[in-house]
């Protein structure tokens, strides 16, 4: 976020993470959710890639899929491919995976007033990451444990780390998990809406922290937020996401600036301050719809203003928004924008038929 | 809440329609001998100091002697003949409860949706809809004549010769076989009378095991790399126990009130046996000590429960215990 990677420099190096047609799908009795429908992206390290999109489009669900924590009736479908450092995760066994989660791996959760063991100490807590990953115990593991209360701002850490997180406010909460997140020294660190429970002075310290300590860290953040004013301060980049798909990517000025999918204006124009005319706040009508089957269409459709006749029967493609623009692609039939219309349906049409649609 | 149960209960038995001089004396007692006994026992008293009384000698522990049921024998002695049994059935029904239903409870929440966790609930529900009574006659013919029914094994030759019925030999608990004997004894009761709990107990554990995995602190210490073993046990069962302990201590009170039937139908003379006499017979003293030691036991297990909770859980401190 602070150093302003150019998308040369960004293409040159090997991404940390990179999530390839990633598809997750629950398994339920009624119908197959497929809550992450071949979604595309990396992270590079030192970067800070956002994920935004309303609730239930899929945010959560990429997460733990790449954390290899999708419970049963859900499972990362074949075809799938999450790699890390050159390593391919999803042909991970539990334990292999296990010992990257909390070490080269870690999140931080929603809802920090949760997200601790009640019944154990803060330090505890920390301490059984430390001894896990690192084999620390005993007086070194408690020392490390306030070494890291310290370095997210804990005051008087020596004798909060013998506290109960019910001791702790929320926002204290909030940085003793990022401590605990951190405790392994991880290269990526996952936030699933850090701050969306906290009020908003609150949000703005741990944004900050996350920032300071992603500087002194050279960490890798993936983002989820469905709140756009959050993403700016924060990304290098971003992802928005749709009923499990990702409809549009790209820099994060460029994506404020010239936000190309119908989805990505339409969630831009409901921030309040945006439309300083409006009497009203002008938001999408509609709800995200669940993801049940392959789309053959596009699943923004019924919500579209500008959608046409080709959108109930071509499933757009991610492609590059123009000639132009390198590094912002847009899953939508009305791009490329230059190409006229019939055109860019036949591209899309192409890239589908080119695409592996997994059904188990 | 010693006091007030204590002045509850002085009210119960004196404005209840316990009349214990006529117990004494027979359905034809002349009025003469009414009168005299009723003097000597100091009902004529005006009630308030009766009061008084009452509380000064439950409070000074001074019992008092029975009046009817044994007469001239101290309720000290009465109680300490009859209580070992009935804390001897009343361990053992709490003890098979927690050791049997929390684990299968648990064990069912682990495993939630399998066939083995149907067998389990459903068991659960069944055994817990069976009223105490009911279970107590089946129990004890079947076990009377567990020949018939286990293929040749025989209950009351099984280790030592004893009857499914009578009260638990309990001279002699140090030495193993004196402890076996008694245990024997005494384990059809306590099944019949933990078994409401036992049930009870699987249900509430099933679904405290089942709400602290879905909780997010679980999938915080997934995240964190902790491998199941001990995410089941140092994260999920302490979180889980929690809302057991007022289930726990809350069946210690329905076990003072089972003890009575199944010790009847057991023929165990316990204190439960001793109570129901003693109310049917209007023996005063008896029944007014025995309440309060009732509640004193009331008390007691209220302390174990906040004693509980504290060990348990940290957010309970020991002056805040609900
Ligand atoms: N365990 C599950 N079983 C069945 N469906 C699930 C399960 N978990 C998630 N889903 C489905 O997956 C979809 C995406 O859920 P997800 O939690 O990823 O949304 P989200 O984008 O994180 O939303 P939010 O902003 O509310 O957190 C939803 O439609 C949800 O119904
Ligand atoms: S493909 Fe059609 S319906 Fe979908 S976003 Fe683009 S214009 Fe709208
Ligand atoms: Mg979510």
């Amino acid at each position: 976020m602070a150093q302003k990677e150019t998308s040369a420099v960004r293409s040159e190096e090997e991404p940390l993470l990179s999530v390839d047609n990633l598809q997750t799908a629950f398994f339920t009795d009624k119908e197959v959710i497929r809550a992450v429908d071949g979604v595309n992206f990396d992270i590079h390290r030192g970067e800070t890639v956002g994920i935004v999109g309303e609730s239930g489009s899929g945010k959560s669900v990429t997460a733990r899929s790449i954390m290899g924590l999708v419970d049963s009736p859900g499972r990362v479908l074949s075809g799938s491919s999450i790699t890390f450092r050159g390593e391919e995760l999803t042909e991970k066994s539990e334990k292999q995976y296990r010992s990257l989660r909390g070490s080269d791996i870690a999140m931080v959760f929603q809802d920090p007033l949760t997200s601790l063991n009640p019944v154990y100490t803060v330090g505890n807590q920390i301490k059984e990451a430390l001894r896990l990953h690192q084999d620390l115990r005993g007086a070194a593991a408690t020392e490390e444990a306030i070494n890291l209360l310290e370095a997210v701002g804990i005051p008087d850490a020596s004798r909060r780390v013998k506290e109960y997180p019910h001791e702790f406010s929320g926002g204290m909460r909030q940085r003793a998990v990022i401590a605990m997140a951190l405790a392994c020294d991880p290269e990526l660190l996952i936030c699933d809406e850090p701050t969306t429970a906290l009020d908003v002075t609150i949000q703005a310290q741990i944004l900050e922290l996350l920032q300071d300590l992603q500087e002194e860290r050279d960490l890798a953040i993936m983002f989820i937020t469905h709140d756009m004013g959050v993403i700016a301060e924060i990304s290098d980049r971003v992802n928005v996401m749709y009923a499990g798909e990702i409809v549009e990517s790209a820099p994060v000025e460029e994506l404020f600036e010239n936000p190309r999918h119908p989805y990505t204006q339409g969630l831009l124009q409901s921030i309040p301050g945006n439309q300083p005319d409006a009497d009203r706040l002008s938001t999408i009508e509609g709800d995200v719809p669940t993801p049940n089957e392959p789309a053959g269409y596009c699943r923004f459709e019924p919500r579209c203003p500008k959608a046409f006749e080709d959108c109930t029967r071509v499933h757009p493609a991610s492609v590059e928004v123009n000639d132009e623009a390198d590094d912002h692609t847009a899953a939508c039939l009305l791009y490329p924008e230059d190409a006229s219309q019939a055109e860019a349906v036949e591209l899309h049409e192409q890239l589908e038929s080119e695409r592996e649609v997994s059904e188990r | 809440m010693l006091l007030f149960g204590a002045s509850i209960t002085f009210l119960v038995i004196r404005a209840g329609p316990l009349d214990p001089v006529s117990a004494i004396l027979g359905p034809q007692g002349d009025p003469q001998a009414y009168n005299a006994i009723r003097d000597q026992l100091g009902l004529d008293q005006p009630l308030w100091q009766q009061y008084i009384d009452y509380m000064v000698n439950m409070f000074t522990l001074n019992l008092g002697e029975s009046w009817v049921l044994q007469p001239d024998t101290s309720v000290y002695s009465l109680v300490v003949s009859y209580a070992p049994r009935t804390i001897w059935l009343g361990f053992w029904a709490v003890l098979i409860a927690i050791f049997v239903g929390i684990p299968l409870g648990f064990y069912a929440g682990l495993n939630p949706n399998t066939f083995s966790d149907y067998i389990a609930s459903f068991g659960g529900i069944v055994w817990r809809a069976m009223p105490n009574f009911w279970l107590a006659v089946i129990l004890m013919s079947v076990l009377s004549q567990s020949e018939k029914f286990f293929f040749g094994f025989n209950w009351e030759g099984f280790l030592y010769a004893t009857n499914v019925t009578g009260p638990p030999p309990l001279g002699d608990l140090t030495s193993v076989d004196g402890f076996l004997k008694a245990l024997k004894k005494i384990a059809p009761a306590a099944l019949v009378l933990g078994s409401a709990s036992m049930g009870n107990e699987m249900r509430i554990g099933r679904t405290a095991v089942l709400e602290t995995v879905n909780s997010n602190f679980i999938e915080t210490a997934r995240a964190k790399g902790v491998p199941p073993r001990s995410l089941v046990w140092k994260h999920i069962f302490r979180n889980a126990l929690i809302p057991l302990v007022p289930i726990i201590t809350g069946e210690a009170f329905i076990l003072l009130g089972g003890s009575v039937l199944v010790e009847s139908v057991f023929d165990i003379s316990g204190i439960g046996y001793l109570f129901f006499q003693a109310i049917k017979n209007g023996d005063m003293p008896l029944v007014g000590s025995l309440m309060f030691i009732f509640i004193l036991l009331v008390v007691l297990i209220n302390i174990m429960q906040d004693f509980l909770y504290t060990i348990i859980d940290p957010r309970v401190g020991y002056d805040g215990g609900a």
